[in-house]
């Protein structure tokens, strides 16, 4: 049944429910399919992408707009002036771009390319352009595993549950070695919860991430993205990444360098 | 005057609501969503019907384009990836799209159920999963692919390669109340095949709580490249 007209017909005539009991068997199988879902959530699924409405003239300077800096241990901002200085001398090509390494989260929410968010009542599942594997969020109830049945991943483990009209994702289990937008790192340790939340009628979807880990930060490092819902008929596109071409692997990244 | 619970104008509609054909006609699309697993008796796989057999040069460069896929990281494709375990079908409930994921490296699958035709082979860039699109008849999702590349492990079961000429049907259907999955391959490829080349899948559901695994994938690992690339056991 069109979900429009379901929501209109339950609201508008609880005595048509009545009548359809009053129906017999028939009546039954119409009130089962008439009932409204469990659980009244938005339908986040789609293609969406991030757009320049600051002005900041490419993807990056875009972030630098928008994303506070992270309040980083000493330790990592050492890390970070070392890779600056690296870049500053030619290493335009990090190693994991050379070797076509998995992106690790959250790269592919800061990238220019849409990414493609599929939505049922016990998962979420966000398929990205770049080359990374398919992030899966739980929402059936299920916790993070122990720690010793934790298995590292690019995207971690994300469980997710829905605070109202607002997604709550929660994720452990990084791999490790992935960055964030203003700064931050991403390492084995840390914690990330988002909250996914349509606005502008839906036209727009806000992604408010708050990144934790001790070794890293200082405080909880929180910025928020906005991604534009893509036009009808958006169809996915795959970034092919090949290693063994010349053209990909011809940096000038030391070898060795871990990333 | 309160008004009626029932207004008069529903009427018509509500015994509409309650015939049985109009709530058959209704009936939502079965959910294919979950984990699907292949075991040793998931796979009939007859021998395809070649136009010409591959001559050993042929054959020989078709194995190491593959084994260069694997060695490389490139993406796997399909039909590579529906020959893993688990593979994961995350259907919308919005009935617009349905997704298929596996753990080996490749892009998600993505199925458009919205009633769009294929994206103009003028305007699309081939992929290693092809653009598809799909439909329901009755309790079948039937997917149509076409726009292969020649990214990633081309070797289809039973004989012969994916290639741009490559066009794929599939049938998903639920069998034994949910508990097992069919799907039917059918490949056709005017330089390939002298007629249609069809197979059948039938995986199993995974249990509850089943995850998602990332069979990652490092080109940079020395030692890896070695084991792949040299003579086993040497």
């Amino acid at each position: 049944m069109n979900q429009q007209f379901r929501n209109t017909f339950v609201k508008r005539s609880a005595g048509a429910a009545l009548l359809a009991l009053a129906l017999g068997a028939s009546g039954s199988v119409l009130l089962a399919q008439s009932a409204p879902a469990p659980a009244k959530v938005p339908d986040f699924s789609g293609f969406w992408e991030r757009r320049d409405d600051v002005g900041g003239g490419n993807f990056g300077g875009i972030l630098e707009k928008i994303v506070p800096k992270a309040s980083l241990t000493p330790e990592v901002v050492k890390a970070n002036q070392e890779t600056a200085a690296r870049q500053a001398q030619g290493e335009v090509v990090a190693f994991g771009s050379k070797w076509c390494l998995s992106n690790l989260y959250p790269f592919f929410m800061q990238h220019s390319a849409a990414w493609d968010l599929f939505q049922t009542q016990t998962e979420i599942m966000q398929a990205a352009e770049v080359h990374t594997f398919p992030r899966h969020i739980y929402l059936d109830g299920r916790k993070h595993p122990s720690p010793a049945l934790l298995v590292p991943t690019v995207n971690g483990h994300s469980i997710g549950h829905w605070e109202g009209d607002t997604l709550v994702v929660d994720t452990v289990g990084f791999v490790g070695g992935g960055g964030t937008p203003g700064g931050g790192r991403v390492g084995k340790n840390t914690h990330v919860t988002e909250r996914f939340k349509l606005i502008d009628g839906g036209k727009k979807m806000s992604v408010v991430s708050t990144w934790e880990d001790p070794s890293i930060y200082l405080k909880p490092h929180t910025y928020e993205l906005e991604y534009y819902k893509s036009d009808p008929g958006t169809y996915a596109y795959e970034e092919t990444c090949h290693a063994d071409d010349p053209k990909q692997s011809g940096s000038v990244v030391a070898p060795g360098q871990k990333y | 005057m309160n008004k009626p619970l029932l207004s008069p104008r529903l009427l018509p509609l509500v015994a509409l609501l309650v015939c049985p054909a109009f709530l058959s006609a209704q009936s939502k699309s079965p959910d294919l969503s979950g984990y699907w697993e292949l075991r040793f008796d998931s796979r009939n796989v007859p021998p395809a019907s070649l136009i010409a057999p591959a001559a050993p040069a042929e054959r020989a460069a078709q194995v190491q384009h593959d084994a260069d896929a694997i060695r490389w990281c490139h993406f796997f494709g399909v039909p590579y990836m529906m020959a893993w375990s688990p593979v994961e079908i995350v259907q919308n409930t919005n009935g617009k799209e349905i997704a298929i994921t596996s753990p080996v490296r490749t892009p998600a699958r993505h199925i458009y159920t919205d009633g769009r035709p294929h994206v103009s082979p003028d305007t699309f860039d081939p992929t290693s999963t092809g653009n598809s699109i799909g439909h329901w008849e009755g309790d079948t999702l039937v997917v149509d692919t076409i726009g292969f590349s020649d990214e990633g492990i081309l070797a289809i079961p039973g004989g012969g390669s994916r290639s741009a000429t490559s066009h794929l049907m599939e049938r998903f259907r639920l069998l034994n109340g949910g508990q097992r999955l069919s799907v039917v391959f059918t490949w056709e490829d005017p330089k390939m095949y002298a007629t249609p080349h069809t197979y059948e899948f039938r995986y199993y559901k995974a249990p509850p709580g089943t995850e998602s695994r990332e069979f990652d994938c490092n080109a940079s690992d020395a030692e890896r490249a070695k084991f792949l690339t040299s003579v086993p056991g040497k």
